[in-house]
């Protein structure tokens, strides 16, 4: 007892000692993010990988999407549209499970996707939401990875089967069936053979929930190879709810299996489908029983359904049909006679991975692809893409520097895109242009020219695309005389200079480097990689089904990184641990990873940053989850490499295969890991995760645009997601944090001219990216939230005239207010319906401005500037005449305003003891504005201050100066207001109303 | 050492008193209690917000008004002309067409739904208990930098194109003066369907004794929102009953009317 209390004590006085040790040089910066936010651009017209599709027990509006990488999306309109419900967690689904008898409440997602291709994820557990989703819990199954099914029991929700598909890099003895029956609170591993055996499907009788059907699956990936199938694979059945399993192979093939599918027949519970990856080819395929499971026969062996089975065993029976059944594969296949003959699917992007039959026609289905979800409305004959699943899988992204500038990126299974930054209404499907096939990876532009360098896996073709003559040539390097086999990796990198604008480099086990866009190539290294020979034999990967896809391919150069400081620096990092450096543009290398302190061998090199701010110094990515290592690893170097220091604390969650560097602030620094993004202030001492619209997705590579400080991340699962100029964060400091407020700098905002037309037919349904906003940007910190007391922004010019008054942020952190750099609109005249034009608010003039925030009682001032757009190509006088005619009526509309105030006012006054004078004001009032009529169809003829109005409203909309044509409109317009003026004023004397207490023009305005 | 042993198990009890303190219904108390007590609120009537919202550079002013039962409206003033929309009078929703300029009624269902929240004034949790709402407290969550309590709302199931849909919504309080200063709840209907709503609240300031807070920001979760800033609040506002009252236009008259005439 005593030494306990003696613990205790000391834990207590050491604990606060401790922290305070710690926060001398770091900056936490968890809850000071505040106004930054992620933008979602996606794109979604390629989609990405589903994983699995299911439906609601007894709304058939109601669909849920697990995908690859991307999350869980749910449609409350049968398909339509979808909405993402999991973005805090885990992006990589393997199943999602709506309970039957609490549907609208209880819902469960077992994360880890199981078609375990190479450049699949991990999950970290199950996880249950009582509430349709708002808020989630984890019940366990943190080392479980990949969770391939969960069953709910239909007669009692608390009683759940989960089959665990586990780890598919290394042994883990959490895999097999588990059971609960307390709704998870705790569970019981039911049926579990070995280290290297999950289990891949799970099925249950719905009419006898006590009987139970499993596939066990032997598996095992490394970097280098895939093997499926072994002894253990088998398919057990229970009649005990679990109890005691027993195999059923009568009829089955003989020898080692690979990975079965299980379907029972929901119409008719005695029959079962399996499909069988097996020995012999002419014994693998479809198999099924009539009798429970106790006899199998074989019925088709067609390529659609032995094709790859670790991707593709899924089988899925027609709720009403025991003799329709949908196998996923290339192309999908579905049989409408029990399993003897399969037709493909409809057109629909390949490799189909799961079918939902719609629960109440099933004419209605719904398939999850390599390319997102489809459905279809005849049984399957014709497939249609739901087109706001923004879930593409990028390997990598890079920018250009247009204005707005592009975004490149190749994607899994879905070749490589271009696509702006911005466009008019939203960046939408159409906005994406195609830049190369097969799986894309790596994409540049040249950094002069109009060219456009792609490639495919395994550097198959690296294409060298001229946007503008529309010539397309492949550029790859090719053994020469003497040279062995190249080995470039799935995903070979390739590099731009940052000095000669026509090399560029790729990597095989060698440095390529080319100083003619890809005409001719020199290897400039000796094989950089371990060359180790075990991991070369990839003609025998897959198992029971060889599988050389080029995917496993290893011993390759992974990561090039030219140092922007000096040419000859080269960083080239192996997929197989090693980081080799040279200082001479490639006449010496250096191997400088051999022993870094807590890096286990051969690690993979994921990326490489040389530093902007020093040649010496570069940060290198590890990442060892292909060998089932799942920790974080990031070293800095400030001396070539002869030391590394590790910069990961234990705030990092998930391996990690990207860091970007600030270009300004050498401390600030951003990780992408496989569960989103960290960013340190304090250059690695402490990391905080950034959750801001930004989902917990796998992020594979990251830039920063240089001009627009944008932060641009490609994710395998979300598409690209653009962090809007992250300059606010290079300026916090420890001492800026105690200010009550501190005001950020901003650069002069251009009061951008362009403009353009949406043209938005067609994207209703559609995912339409945000564009960042053109305002200009009143930043700020606030070291607190402000919760109580009035808080207030205004704008101001430098002589202390209110401009305008702007809504401040609130938020802890950082606070951005955007200012659009106008004034509001004129009060315009009453009529009788809307003058639209005079809803038109002008901009300011360039110059200097001051925001004033007020906050209880004492006020900040930060000084800002505007500037004109000089692509407008218009002069000074040009922007002076403008501004001051579009002010000249802006003023005009106000005095009209006031005019008819008047008016109306001596009307009342008159209307009953004058008559006379009450009608010629009238009579006026109907030339001044409309009065009768309606804001659509039945408008009036327009009067003065609707003509005013249009005229106002297009000298101030327009980019340009006013025309010869406005000008002489405006004589016009001056002249009837002129006369109105002083017909009125002749009227006003007439009515004798000296006495009528009226607002005076300032009360009228500012009322 | 015995004053020791005494002091760290006031210390541990002390600790896991405190983490477990807090109970969903002491944080409504002290929440009505910190902004003029359960009395005051109790005696409110009705609301009248004067505020603006301001729309690329556009300023459009806006008069908020609530009564007690249900009865509400929200006058938008644009160029001198005052447009109503969300108009109840506990029985008919309705509001004027921008175009024509009349007035039209909203869809029966939105009405339905409307009329449940006319014991909602002034706030949903006064006296949730009797109006058989149910409110859970769900932990602690950061949200705009500040610690919260999160609490799950929970009211009478409202109905979603034609199907009952339960209607709830999640109240962060902040901890230190507990007051809500987020709001989200699902987007039941119309093209965000599906979608969170979030709600800011801010500005908290005093009238005639209750506090309410003065800027409001409403949008879509993660995507930014629209501000409102509310100049002036009066409380227990003097409103003619016609101000709510659908103004009829149309024939109500039944075809076997007609034929009688």
């Amino acid at each position: 007892m005593k030494n306990l209390l003696f613990t205790l004590l000391l834990s207590i006085l050491i604990v606060p000692l401790f922290l305070n040790a710690q926060t001398t040089d770091t900056i936490k910066a968890k809850d000071l993010f505040g106004d930054l936010k992620a933008r979602h651009i996606g794109p979604a017209l390629m989609s990405g990988r589903i994983n699995d599709m299911e439906t609601h027990p007894t709304n058939p509006r109601i669909i849920y999407a697990g995908t690859a990488g991307g999350g869980v999306w749910k449609s409350n309109d049968s398909g339509t549209t979808f909405n993402s419900i999991f973005d805090e967690y885990c992006q990589s689904i393997g199943a999602v499970a709506v309970d039957p008898n609490e549907p609208d409440n209880v819902i469960y997602v077992g994360t880890g996707e199981t078609w375990t291709r190479n450049s699949v994820s991990i999950g970290d557990g199950l996880y249950k939401t009582t509430d349709g989703g708002s808020t989630w819990n984890k019940i366990g199954f943190e080392k479980s990875e990949r969770i391939a099914n969960i069953i709910i029991n239909p007669k009692n929700s608390k009683e759940i089967y989960l089959a665990v598909l586990g780890a598919l890099w290394s042994d883990s003895d959490e895999r097999g069936v588990y059971k609960t029956i307390d709704g998870g609170a705790t569970w019981e591993k039911v049926l579990y053979i070995n280290p290297k055996t999950g289990c891949a499907d799970l099925a249950i009788d719905p009419s006898n929930p006590n009987i139970l059907y499993a596939s066990m699956w032997e598996f095992r990936r490394t970097a280098w190879s895939f093997e499926s199938g072994g002894e253990n694979s088998a398919l057990y059945k229970s009649v005990d709810a679990g109890k005691t399993w027993n195999k059923i192979h009568n009829g089955f093939p003989k020898g080692k299996l690979g990975r079965l599918a299980i379907a029972v027949a929901p119409s008719d519970p005695n029959v079962l489908y399996t499909v069988i990856e097996a020995e012999k080819d002419n014994r693998k395929g479809l198999y099924r029983s009539d009798d429970a499971g106790k006899n199998w026969k074989q019925l088709n062996n067609d390529f659609g359904i032995t094709v790859r089975p670790f991707y593709f065993s899924r089988l899925v029976v027609d709720p009403k049909n025991p003799d329709v059944i949908v196998k996923g594969g290339l192309t999908g296949s579905i049989s409408r006679d029990g399993g003897k003959t399969f037709k493909d699917l409809g057109n629909m992007h390949s490799d189909i991975h799961d079918i939902a039959f719609a629960i109440n026609d099933s004419d209605i289905l719904y398939a999850g692809t390599d390319g997102g979800v489809y459905r279809s409305w005849n049984g399957g004959t014709t497939m249609e893409i739901v087109e706001n699943l923004p879930l593409s899988q990028f390997y990598h992204v890079s920018v250009d520097n247009e204005e707005p500038y592009n975004i490149y990126g190749g994607l899994q299974d879905n070749g490589s895109w271009y696509g702006p930054s911005r466009s008019s209404g939203g960046i939408k499907a159409k906005d994406w242009k195609s830049i190369g096939g097969g799986d894309g990876f790596r994409v540049y532009k040249h950094p002069t020219k109009s060219i456009i360098y792609s490639e495919m896996q395994g550097a198959a073709n690296v294409w060298r695309y001229d946007v503008d003559k529309k010539l397309i040539k492949t550029i790859q390097p090719l053994p020469k005389k003497g040279d062995p086999k190249l080995r470039f990796n799935w995903n070979a990198p390739i590099a731009i200079s940052n000095f000669k604008p026509d090399r560029i480099y790729i990597g095989s086990q060698f440095l390529h480097k080319s100083e003619n866009m890809g005409d001719t190539w020199k290897i400039i290294s000796p094989d950089l990689s371990t060359n180790d020979k075990a991991k070369q034999e990839q003609e025998n990967s897959g198992g029971l089904s060889i599988d050389n896809s080029g995917a496993e391919n290893h011993t390759t150069i992974f990561t090039i990184a030219e140092s922007p400081i000096d040419e000859n620096i080269i960083w080239v990092g192996t997929d197989d641990g090693n980081v080799q450096v040279t200082t001479n543009g490639g006449k010496s290398w250096v191997n400088t990873s051999t022993d870094i302190s807590g890096l286990p061998k051969n690690t993979w090199v994921y990326h490489i940053e040389a530093s902007s701010h020093d040649k010496a110094t570069a940060h290198a990515v590890f990442e060892g989850h292909t060998t089932g290592d799942m920790k974080p690893y990031t070293y800095k170097t400030m001396d070539y490499g002869k030391t590394w220091t590790n910069i990961i604390t234990e705030d990092v969650i998930g391996f990690v295969r990207n860091i970007q560097e600030d270009y300004e602030n050498p401390n600030l620094l951003f990780l992408g890991t496989e569960f989103g993004l960290y960013i340190t202030l304090d250059g690695g001492n402490s990391w905080s995760k950034f959750t801001n619209n930004m989902p917990s997705a796998a992020i594979h590579f990251i830039d920063l645009h240089k001009k627009t400080n944008d932060l641009v991340i490609a994710t395998h699962g979300r598409g690209i997601i653009i962090i809007d100029d992250i300059s606010p964060l290079r300026e916090i400091t420890p001492e800026m944090m105690k200010e009550k407020v501190h005001f950020l700098n901003s650069k002069p905002t251009i009061m951008v001219d362009q403009g353009g037309f949406s043209g938005n037919f067609g994207s209703e349904t559609q995912f339409v990216g945000a564009n960042p906003t053109r305002a200009a940007q009143i930043k700020y910190f606030l070291p607190k939230r402000h919760t109580f007391g009035k808080m207030t922004l205004e704008i101001q010019d430098l002589e202390g005239n209110k401009i305008t008054t702007l809504s401040p942020g609130k938020s802890k952190g950082i606070n951005i207010v955007n200012w659009p750099y106008s004034i509001k609109q004129p009060k315009a005249a009453k009529g009788k319906t809307f003058s639209f034009g005079s809803f038109t608010s002008p901009r300011v003039k360039a110059g200097k401005y001051k925001a004033i925030l007020t906050k209880s009682k004492e006020t900040y001032e930060h000084e800002f500037e505007v500037v004109y757009d000089e692509r407008t190509g218009l002069s000074k006088s040009d922007r002076e005449l403008k501004y001051n005619t579009t002010m000249e009526m802006y003023d005009m509309t106000q005095e009209l305003a006031y005019m008819v105030y008047e008016l109306d006012a001596i009307y009342e006054e008159t209307k009953d003891d004058n008559k006379k004078i009450a009608a010629d004001l009238k009579e006026l009032k109907e030339t001044l504005v409309i009065t009768t009529g309606d804001n659509y169809v039945g408008s009036a003829e327009p009067q003065l201050r609707e003509k005013m109005a249009d005229l106002y409203s297009k000298i101030a909309g327009s980019y340009d100066k006013p025309s010869d044509a406005e000008l002489d409109n405006l004589v016009v317009i001056e002249d009837r207001f002129n006369k109105a003026k002083k017909d009125f004023e002749k009227l006003k004397k007439k009515a004798k109303v000296d006495d009528l207490e009226l607002k005076t023009f300032d009360e009228f305005i500012n009322e | 050492m015995k004053t020791l042993k005494l002091l760290l198990l006031t210390l541990i009890i002390g600790f896991s008193f405190n983490a477990n303190a807090q109970t969903a219904d002491e944080i409504i108390e002290n929440y009505f209690e910190n902004t003029g007590g359960i009395d005051n609120w109790e005696k409110v009537e009705g609301i009248k917000m004067y505020a603006k919202i301001n729309q690329n550079g556009m300023e459009i002013p806006l008069e908020i008004t609530q009564l007690k039962g249900g009865k509400q409206m929200t006058v938008i003033n644009f160029q001198g002309k005052e447009i109503k929309q969300g108009v109840f009078d506990g029985e008919t929703l309705w509001g004027i067409n921008f175009m024509t300029q009349k007035a039209e009624k909203n869809d029966k269902e939105t009405t339905d739904n409307m009329k449940l929240e006319k014991n909602d004034f002034p706030d949903p949790f006064l006296n949730y208990k009797a109006k058989n709402y149910s409110v859970e407290l769900l932990g602690k969550e950061t949200i705009d930098g500040a610690e919260t309590f999160k609490l799950k709302l929970v009211k009478e199931p409202i109905t979603v194109d034609g199907k009952k849909e339960e209607n709830i919504s999640y109240y962060y309080f902040d901890t230190e003066n507990f007051v809500p200063i987020v709001v989200h709840s699902e987007i039941r209907s119309g093209q965000f369907k599906g979608q969170v709503s979030e709600a800011k609240m801010s500005d908290y300031q005093e009238v005639d004794g209750i506090y309410f807070p003065y800027s409001l920001t409403q949008g879509i979760k993660g995507q930014g929102g629209q501000p409102i800033n509310i100049d002036k609040i009066e409380l227990n506002p003097k409103i003619d009953d016609s101000a709510f009252t659908f103004p009829e236009e149309t024939e109500t008259t039944t075809p076997a009317e007609e034929t009688k005439k």
